[in-house]
């Protein structure tokens, strides 16, 4: 064994857990729950012995009974990323299940979901890339439907099932193309090939089946409507599918970075479903009232972010974002039992200070100046005008939050505060891609230069979101209109996007006892 | 559509009696940020257990007891006698019972027959097309009263100036929903419907053909497919009604699900007409419960029987000599029967310490405003108005106050940065991998768990001294405390430290209205530290020592430590006395901690209890009030050095000095029915958790910041979540309603029930039972309604010891 099959360890230990659990499958399953969370941390120490490898040896390829295994950046940071959140989440299991009946079945479904999921980022050929993600949906399915008897559960169960075949045959087809046209099933192969131009025409038909794997595996309008009702499971099975499994999509543009950039047209695609995807999650979540839907509206939202960013082939910053998400989205549903305190919390200070369009317009130009400042104080030379547009469109974000703080009601100290808060997040998202990009130099493709479509997207996605930034900062001036009303009731449906689904799939028939 | 039903006309008068009698028959809820136990039952009180069980069973298909095997199971294992049963099928009122316990015992190893509710004309449609239509109304009706009801979770609200009934409205014109799932021109059946509530409510109601005795079950089963929303609304009504005025929000709710019920009898009236007939006439025949809802409701009795018996056997203990010294330490904690296990224990402690149980909120009644804080919190029984008002702190703080508002509000638009739709993505991207950390901390629970401190609380107004007098006069006679003052008296409030929990408020203090209770302790001690306040109170025969000094207290009933205001007072002489009463205090918490920690799940021992405080993945952090079965009001003589395993409200009650019963009637009509509330709620969330229980917790998906639903949305759900009542292997609360004993004379009862009817039905149609203790303190005789008692037998009679869990 060599010591690029290293990594293979951290499922392999995983797969034991699960084994013991299944065992063990009913309630207060003995050492199950604290077997499985050891293995998880081991699972931990495997990604970090792996970033130590990939240190002194470089990247690389191993092999081990037939299961190929990829170290490189990419694979190393997604290891250390799913290992971490795995411990968490096993974990938080150990406790939060203790008691219920099918507690030891529960435990090993996460922990072989867990194993699929690390096989899947360090997978080095395109059988086990395929497997694995396969075997990800499969096992995660048995989880969101951990109470078979919940008629929700099973609705929801329906929609991901067919969007989660649709995605694997998209994979399928994919691999199968990339195997025709670059004649070997090695994942390094292929990239490196694609890196130095190689470009079958079956590899921009792969690039295409990727791009749709993609989207339908990370919840992109218009099959983003199962994410948005699978809560019908306990909480830290929300958590890995949000912060390790939902991000799968992201993750298989990004491995296959050199043969998306390839296939410019596809990636025009990815940036307009992704940005419109961001967008719709992104007001869905405004109005939603449940604390879990409403985080499983904003991963649509993030999702369709990352794909925006795919789009842009700004691949490091997408795996920025990958890794950023999920750190902050798991931690929001395992702790969602908070949110009766923190609504309590927002009522405690009084009314929120409402910004007027004036104070708006200074918000931006603020939040423009700081970016000017901070962007040269990290430097603009050498970014792409798509890594410029991004911050373009961060920086609008930001201004939102100057806004608050630029209200006529608010008072100095409350301004003060929000300026430092928005230096403060400025600095730190520039430093973050810096990093990123620094990272994954010569891993990922460098951002290729924009041509006339792609500038058209630019433009586009620059005004679109500055466009919802500044309806977002005037909100309370226009949302309570009466003209708004409806618009309100639409989004809140998510656009019906689920009602007709249901209605395709049948959703709400039920099954008659007679 | 075609319309083919005759109309009935009603007068509208008789459709919104029965409108508002449904409102009332379902009961209220409070929003979880400060929420109390509710007796399920409330609007049934006036009916027994039997006759209650055939409406629920008609309008929701509810049980109202423990399966048969249940009771079974212990009449195998002798807990429950033929005796028991004797005296429980003596004493039921109902033609229907059986002609003997050989009979009765017949009856019971017959499995009953399922409750079945009426189906509603949502149900009938159902199972003509094969559609869930019960299901998609309450998706429906959730989707839109999750957003009406919200209180600061969605950014962007829903609009809800105009009230339930027409913002639904609004919306409903809108949502295409219905429509794409087959209900054909509903939004236009919504558009055209009458603008006023009352008005949809009468033509629907003719249109479906209801005659007036149909419609008290008939719109009570609307209400209560709506769940958690109706009960909402009810809360709604509530507030209104206790504060003078009234809200229509209920019967807007109720003409909503009317609308739906209307449109879908129009869409399928041909295919279920000849089946609504049937049903509509089931609805309008006479309540009447079944021989199995008898022999339901006679076991539970009997099981009740037997515990009282255990109650009884456990008063009759030798009770051990009362002190003669004056105490160092009086310790007055809360009623809850969590203070019950540490005051046990504190006694044990030290020979000079006594302790002494009342109300939580002792007898201060204040709507208080927090640090840095808008939110007034009714920090008083529900029952009540507030009497008092109080704020954080003086004008000294007014500076650290604006701070503190400063901070809080630039973390409120951090949190709205965090939330909005463009500025979420520069927040996880610049601030995502902060979270690694917080993973850490909260996966290890590093974070300290902090009890409520702050500046000391003070009345805002202020009272005049006449008035504090008063107050401290009426005080200190409620808690029968006018003599005897020991060296330092602790007031101890108690609350909850628990983490991540949704239902957090309900491990707080009830008689505080949710809120952990040392406000009101803090605002207690204050007054009866003033020296001017001893001087009025001693006027009026209450002498209070110059060397006795009042502490407020907070007890942390998940860790069993107590928390001291020391920053209120000064210590001064005290200082020695106070180092010995914390000492005093940690020992105590270390004896209720091992104590509770045979009762809990995962927890080995004592230190392995307060590691769950901070567990963010905890269900269990304590047990709460899970086991209540016994409210006693007598001196502590009655109950002191036995134990009554943390099951029992323990209230200090000295009839002899209570001039004019006054104060008995205070606890009659006030603790008891609080605890009643407490008592029933945990009875309800256990025999009928599908509507009256929480749910499951590792579904809970926090809703407007007032309740809890279960996974992706649908019916709000009330009362306790399932792991506050089970353990995961057994139920943590044996279903029993509440045994009240009180040491004071008969008539002086009686005298006060014939003067509140409500608490009278409680008693009466036994949603709680009544003892009176003798002389000696034990149970003597019992009440048996109508304002008749009769002696009990065999006092001394030991029972088996009974497991705190059953």
């Amino acid at each position: 064994m060599d010591v690029f099959s290293i990594p293979l360890l951290a499922p392999a230990a995983l797969i034991a857990a699960a084994i013991a659990a299944f065992m063990n499958p009913g309630g207060r399953p003995g050492l199950v729950p604290r077997l499985a969370e050891g293995t998880a941390i081991a699972a931990f120490g495997v990604a970090v012995v792996s970033l130590l490898v990939l240190l002194t040896q470089g990247a690389g390829t191993g092999v081990v009974a037939g299961v190929a295994t990829r170290l490189d950046p990419v694979s190393v940071t997604m290891l250390l990323l799913v290992s971490f959140v795995g411990w968490v989440v096993l974990r938080y299991t150990a406790t939060y299940l203790d008691g219920e009946a099918r507690q030891g079945a529960f435990t090993g479904w996460m922990a072989l979901t867990l194993a699929a999921v690390l096989l899947f980022v360090q997978a080095g050929s395109l059988a086990v890339f395929v497997s694995a993600f396969i075997a990800t949906s499969v096992f995660l399915a048995r989880l969101l439907l951990f109470y078979p008897e919940r008629v929700q559960a099973q609705r929801a169960a329906r929609k991901k099932f067919v969007t989660a075949r649709l995605g694997d045959a998209s994979l399928i087809a994919a691999a199968v193309l990339l195997y025709t046209g670059y004649g070997t099933g090695d994942i390094g192969e292929i990239l490196a090939a694609a890196r130095v131009g190689v470009a079958p025409d079956a590899a921009l038909w792969a690039a295409g089946f990727l791009a749709l794997a993609a989207l339908l595996k990370s919840a992109q309008f218009p099959t983003h409507g199962w994410l948005t009702e699978v809560m019908e499971t306990p909480t830290p099975v929300s958590a890995l599918l949000h912060a390790g499994v939902i991000n799968a999509g992201g993750f298989l543009l990004i491995r296959f970075a050199d043969v998306m950039v390839l296939a410019p047209g596809v990636l025009a695609v990815l940036v307009m479903i992704g940005g419109f995807t961001a967008l719709f999650g992104g007001l869905v979540m405004l109005t939603q009232p449940a604390v879990k839907t409403s985080l499983a509206w904003s991963t649509v939202a993030q999702m369709g972010f990352m794909i925006l960013q795919c789009g842009l082939a700004l691949f490091p910053l997408a795996l920025l974002h990958i890794v950023a998400h999920s750190l902050y989205k798991a931690h929001a549903f395992l702790a969602s039992g908070m949110a009766v305190e923190g609504v309590a919390a927002t009522r405690r200070p009084g009314p929120v200070a409402v910004p007027s369009g004036g104070a708006v317009l200074r918000a931006f130009v603020a939040a423009l100046v700081i970016y000017a400042a901070v962007g040269f104080g990290f430097g603009f030379d050498g970014k792409s005008p798509q890594a410029i547009a991004l911050g373009a469109i961060l920086i609008f974000g930001v201004a939102y939050l100057l806004a608050q703080g630029f209200a006529d009601a608010a008072p100095t100290v409350l301004t003060q505060r929000t300026a430092l808060m928005s230096v403060a997040a400025s600095v730190a998202y520039f430093a973050l891609q810096t990093g990123a990009e620094a990272l994954m130099a010569g891993t990922l493709p460098a951002t290729p230069v924009p041509g006339p479509l792609e500038w058209a997207l630019i433009v586009l996605a620059v005004i679109s979101f500055g466009a919802v930034a500044v309806a977002q900062a005037m909100f309370p001036l226009w949302a309570y209109h009466p003209a708004a009303a409806g618009l309100r009731v639409h989004l809140a449906n998510g656009l019906y996007m689920n009602a007709v689904f249901d209605r395709i799939l049948g959703g709400w028939h039920i099954r008659r006892i007679d | 559509m075609t319309h083919i039903t005759e109309n009935t006309s009603l007068p509208a008068g008789t459709v919104m009696a029965a409108a508002g009698a449904a409102a009332r028959a379902i009961p209220p809820v409070w929003p979880l940020a400060s929420s109390v136990a509710v007796n399920p039952f409330l609007g049934q009180t006036g009916e027994t257990l039997a006759e209650t069980g055939a409406r629920l069973a008609r309008v929701a298909g509810l049980p109202v007891t423990m399966p048969r095997e249940w009771y079974l199971s212990r009449l195998e294992a002798g807990r429950i006698t033929d005796a028991d049963l004797e005296a429980a099928l003596a004493a039921s009122c109902h033609a229907a019972r059986p002609a003997s316990v050989s009979d009765l015992k017949e009856a019971a190893a017959r499995p009953r027959r399922r409750p079945h509710a009426l189906p509603t004309v949502a149900e009938m449609a159902s199972d003509h097309c094969g559609l869930d239509w019960p299901g998609l109304v309450a998706d429906r009706v959730s989707q839109w009263a999750a957003s009406f009801f919200d209180t600061g979770q969605a950014l962007w609200k829903a609009p809800k100036r105009r009230g339930a009934y027409a913002e639904w409205r609004a919306v409903a014109t809108h949502d295409l929903t219905p429509e794409i799932h087959g209900l054909e021109g509903f939004a236009a059946h919504v558009a055209e419907a009458p603008e006023h509530a009352e008005d949809a409510i009468a033509r629907a109601a003719s249109r479906l053909g209801l005659v007036d005795a149909a419609l008290p079950t008939y719109f009570h089963q609307l209400l209560m497919t709506m769940g958690g929303w109706a009960q909402y609304a009810r809360y709604q009504l509530w507030q209104a009604e206790l504060g003078g005025g009234t809200d229509p929000v209920v019967t807007e709710m109720l003409a909503i699900r009317l609308l739906w019920e209307e449109a879908l009898f129009i869409q399928y009236e041909e295919a279920i007409l000849h089946r609504w007939e049937r049903v509509r006439a089931s609805h309008a025949a006479p309540l009447a419960p079944s021989e199995d809802l008898v022999v339901d409701e006679i076991l539970q009795e009997a099981a009740e029987r037997a515990a009282q018996r255990e109650i009884a056997a456990t008063l009759a203990t030798q009770p051990p000599a009362p002190a003669t010294e004056r105490p160092s330490l009086q310790a007055a904690f809360c009623i809850d029967v969590r203070s019950e296990v540490f005051r046990r224990a504190l006694e044990s402690v030290d020979p000079g310490i006594e302790t002494l149980g009342f109300a939580g909120f002792f007898g201060l009644a204040t709507k208080h405003r927090g640090f840095a804080s808008d939110v007034e919190e009714l920090r008083l029984p529900v029952l009540l108005n507030p009497g008092v008002c109080s704020v954080a702190g003086g004008p000294e703080i007014e500076e650290a106050d604006r701070q503190a508002r400063f901070t809080a509000r630039a973390k409120r638009a951090w949190g709205r940065f965090k939330f909005a739709a463009v500025s979420s993505f520069a927040f996880v991207e610049a601030m995502g991998p902060v979270y690694a950390g917080r993973l850490v901390r909260d996966a290890l629970g590093l974070e300290e768990g902090k009890l409520p401190d702050g500046p000391a609380p003070r009345l805002d107004p202020a009272l005049s001294l006449s008035e504090r007098v008063g107050a401290a006069e009426t005080v200190l006679r409620a808690m029968s405390l006018t003599e005897g003052f020991g060296r330092i008296v602790l007031l101890a409030g108690h609350g909850a430290n628990v983490t991540n929990n949704p239902h957090a408020s309900a491990y707080h203090c009830g008689a505080c209205g949710g809120y952990s209770g040392e406000v009101n302790a803090r605002l207690l001690a204050a007054l009866l530290n003033d020296p001017e306040v001893r001087q009025g109170v001693a006027a009026k025969g209450i002498e209070i020592p110059g060397d006795t000094l009042f502490v407020a207290a907070l007890h942390d009933t998940t860790t069993d430590t107590v928390k001291l205001y020391e920053a209120d007072i000064d210590a001064g002489q005290h200082k020695a006395l106070l180092g010995d009463v914390k000492g005093w205090l940690a020992k105590a918490g270390r004896v209720a901690r091992a104590e509770r920690a045979l009762r809990l799940p995962r927890a080995a021992g004592e230190a392995e209890v307060a590691a769950r405080a901070r567990d963010w993945a905890e269900v269990r952090p304590e047990w709460a009030l899970a086991g209540c079965r016994a409210f006693i009001a007598a001196p502590r003589t009655r109950t002191g050095g036995r134990s009554l395993e943390g099951r029992a409200f323990l209230h200090n009650y000295d009839w002899r000095a209570d001039e004019g019963f006054g104060v008995l009637e205070l606890i009659m009509t006030a603790p008891v029915v609080v605890a009643s509330w407490i008592s029933l709620q945990y009875y309800g969330s256990t025999v009928a958790p599908q509507a009256f229980g929480g749910g499951n917790k590792l579904l809970h998906n926090v809703t407007g910041g007032i309740g809890v639903v279960e996974g992706n949305g649908g019916l709000m759900r009330a009362g306790l979540p399932w792991q506050a009542v089970h353990d995961g292997e057994g139920l943590a609360h044996e279903p029993l309603r509440l045994s009240v004993c009180i040491e004071a004379p008969r008539e002086a009862m009686s005298d006060i029930l014939k003067r509140h009817d409500g608490v009278r039905a409680l008693f009466d149609n036994r949603w709680l039972h009544l003892f009176a203790l003798d002389e000696a303190g034990q149970v003597a005789w019992r009440y048996t309604g109508d304002l008749e008692w009769e002696a009990v037998e065999g006092v001394a009679r030991p029972g088996p010891v009974l497991k705190a869990v059953g």
